[in-house]
């Protein structure tokens, strides 16, 4: 079964979905911390309230309304942390700012168990994108196909924005060296401020996708921490194409890992990741050189 | 560097008093939060050591008290050693592991060093939880405790297991204080403060690590193997990164590089999260809320906060200059990974 085409079709599509679902979150992450060095733990929590915001809107204003409404009220969250603790933890070191956000970890745990209960919400596939499509001989859900599509057009999307416009060169110097695109009269603070939102809208919208996937629960934030983390730390802390290869690794090396040797899948990934920190400690492709 | 002050002395003594009292006294409730306390304790001793006292925040100590918890339950249950030879089998084999995690992950700093732990731990985590050996989600049940019957003690009577966890925790105590001011322990500190110039004076920087983060390993084990008596099972929870997360918010609630701060701090968490979730199911908020409030006073924890108080009309004494130092170094650290 292993030899046929079919096989590796299908299971490559799945790493591609699961790539690019851990792109969506993993992209804001990680060029939140080259730019800033902030690390931001809570970024997983901000990924479970856009998988709520948008099961909830969802069953008001149907699937399409609430992948829209969830980047902006994450987007919108974001603001507020941003205001109360971001802001005044920038130059905290990183042991302080892995703490404050894992107490927001916690914080927006129970904050959503207390608004929408410890129940797992569902959230429907649109009609639009529930049937099955085939490729090269295999059978594969349409859904699943928008999800990789998605990934890709906004992979395309920064890639364009950071590449070749202004606001990105501005960005990338910054990333590089926040104190001298300071000296040539960048406002890095305000262009971190968006770029933090854009992040949160990512990650809402990745929750969003992922809610008709998976089950919608408080702790779904945590799960998918630690392969976020896993991602940037593999590709590299601060580049698109960093997050973009890590999470293509993460992906393959999950889901083959997982037919192929099911009981080593999970250490295969941590094994990756310790061999990554030992022979290339600043990721596969830092931001800088 | 660690020293010994008199307002240390005095805690330590009223801490000691207290438990001593409490485990005497207390009904059955009262003393198994004793045991729970003093394990706690122990494990953020072993933390606070390198933490504290190296600058090495490690997110895999909650990784390496289940290692402990579970090297200690396989030796006894599956293997069939007597129950002392796996507590100290147990603590031997984590702290080589530890040792082995120190010297590689010793390389770097600030958050990748934080990262890096985090890998190790989670990789120890889906070890156990896949590994059918070690019994999956179901974990290891039927842990026996160390048979003292030759000197006329019965640890399986609650009150003579925790006067058993409070004499590991002050062996630990008196052991953590001795290694911190030690050699050892003062070139960390040194390493900690400036790496470079402790590499120009000739020190072997990763082996120190390594050494240390060994030590701490094997500290965090004896908690390990305590917590698997104490309540005779383990499971894969025990490993999960959040209980690492847990021990470096007691780590910080007590008061980073005190030693005597994060025994405080274990009291302190202990009584709360009973007194809060007597109240309510919202446990996690409210340590979260106390979590982000400590981090952004800015204050060293409780007994950092006490020791600024009472020192405030001496000029700055050593120990706020290191805590101060900590902070600085840790956030100059991130700057330099980044340059």
């Amino acid at each position: 079964m292993q030899a046929d085409l079919g096989f590796w079709v299908l299971q490559g599509l799945n790493a591609l979905q699961l790539s690019m679902l851990l792109f969506l979150l993993s992209v804001g992450l990680t060029v939140i911390f080259g730019l800033m060095h902030f690390v931001n733990l809570a970024h997983g929590s901000l990924y479970a309230l856009g998988a709520y915001a948008a099961a909830t809107a969802g069953a008001a204003i149907g699937f399409w309304g609430g992948l829209l409404v969830a980047p902006f009220a994450v987007a919108a969250l974001g603001v507020v942390l941003y205001l109360v603790f971001i802001r005044r933890m920038r130059r905290a070191g990183p042991m302080a700012q892995v703490l404050v956000t894992f107490g927001l970890i916690f914080v927006m745990l129970d904050l959503t168990r207390i608004v929408w209960g410890a129940q797992a919400l569902s959230a429907p596939v649109p009609a639009l994108l529930d049937g099955r499509l085939t490729i090269l001989g295999v059978e594969y859900p349409a859904y699943r196909l928008f999800v990789i599509a998605l990934g890709l057009a906004i992979w395309g999307v920064l890639a364009l924005v950071l590449g070749r416009t202004q606001i990105g060169a501005m960005i990338r110097a910054g990333v590089d060296n926040d104190s001298m695109a300071a000296c040539m009269g960048i406002d890095v603070e305000k262009m971190f401020f968006l770029v933090f939102c854009v992040g949160c809208a990512l990650a809402g919208l990745a929750g969003a996708v992922a809610a008709p996937l998976l089950s919608v629960t408080p702790d779904m934030g945590l799960q998918i921490l630690i392969p976020t983390l896993i991602v940037i730390v593999i590709g590299g802390l601060g580049s698109l194409k960093g997050a973009i290869a890590g999470s293509l690794i993460y992906g393959v090396v999950q889901t083959f890992g997982a037919v192929l040797f099911p009981q080593f899948a999970s250490i295969l990934i941590y094994g990756l990741l310790a061999a990554v920190l030992i022979l290339r400690p600043a990721g596969l492709f830092p931001a800088k050189g | 560097m660690f020293r010994h002050t008199s307002l240390r002395f005095w805690a330590l003594g009223l801490i000691a008093a207290a438990a001593v009292l409490r485990a005497l006294t207390a009904e059955y409730f009262g003393v198994e939060m004793v045991a729970e306390i003093a394990i706690l304790a122990i494990l953020v001793i072993a933390l606070d050591m390198v933490a504290g006292f190296g600058g090495m925040v490690s997110l895999c100590h909650g990784a390496l008290m289940g290692a402990g918890a579970y090297a200690y339950a396989m030796l006894t249950v599956k293997v069939g050693l007597a129950p002392s030879a796996a507590f100290a089998g147990a603590i031997a084999i984590t702290g080589a592991a530890s040792w082995l995690i120190g010297a590689v992950c010793g390389r770097s700093h600030g958050i990748y060093f934080i990262m890096a732990t985090l890998a190790f731990g989670q990789m120890g985590y889906s070890l156990v939880f896949e590994q059918p050996v070690f019994g999956g989600d179901d974990g290891v049940s039927g842990v026996p405790r160390i048979d003292l019957s030759l000197i006329g003690l019965d640890l399986n009577d609650p009150r003579t297991f925790a006067f058993a966890c409070l004499f590991v925790l002050g062996l630990v105590y008196w052991f953590a204080t001795h290694v911190l001011q030690a050699g050892l322990g003062r070139t960390l500190t040194g390493i900690m403060h400036n790496e470079q110039r402790m590499r120009a004076l000739g020190v072997n920087v990763w082996r120190i690590k390594a050494d240390m983060f060994g030590l701490s390993g094997m500290i965090a084990a004896a908690a390990g193997a305590l917590a698997a008596q104490h309540v005779m099972f383990v499971s894969p929870g025990l490993l999960n990164w959040t209980v690492s997360g847990e021990a470096l918010v007691v780590v910080i609630l007590g008061g980073l590089g005190t030693i005597i701060g994060p025994v405080i701090g274990a009291i302190a968490f202990v009584m709360l999260k009973h007194e809060v979730s007597a109240h309510t199911d919202y446990w996690h908020l409210v340590v979260g809320l106390i979590l982000i409030a400590v981090v952004m006073s800015r204050a060293n924890g409780i007994f950092g906060w006490l020791e600024q108080r009472l020192s405030r009309a001496r000029p700055s004494s050593a120990r706020d200059v290191i805590a101060h130092q900590v902070r600085k170094d840790l956030a100059a650290q991130g700057a330099l990974e980044d340059a």
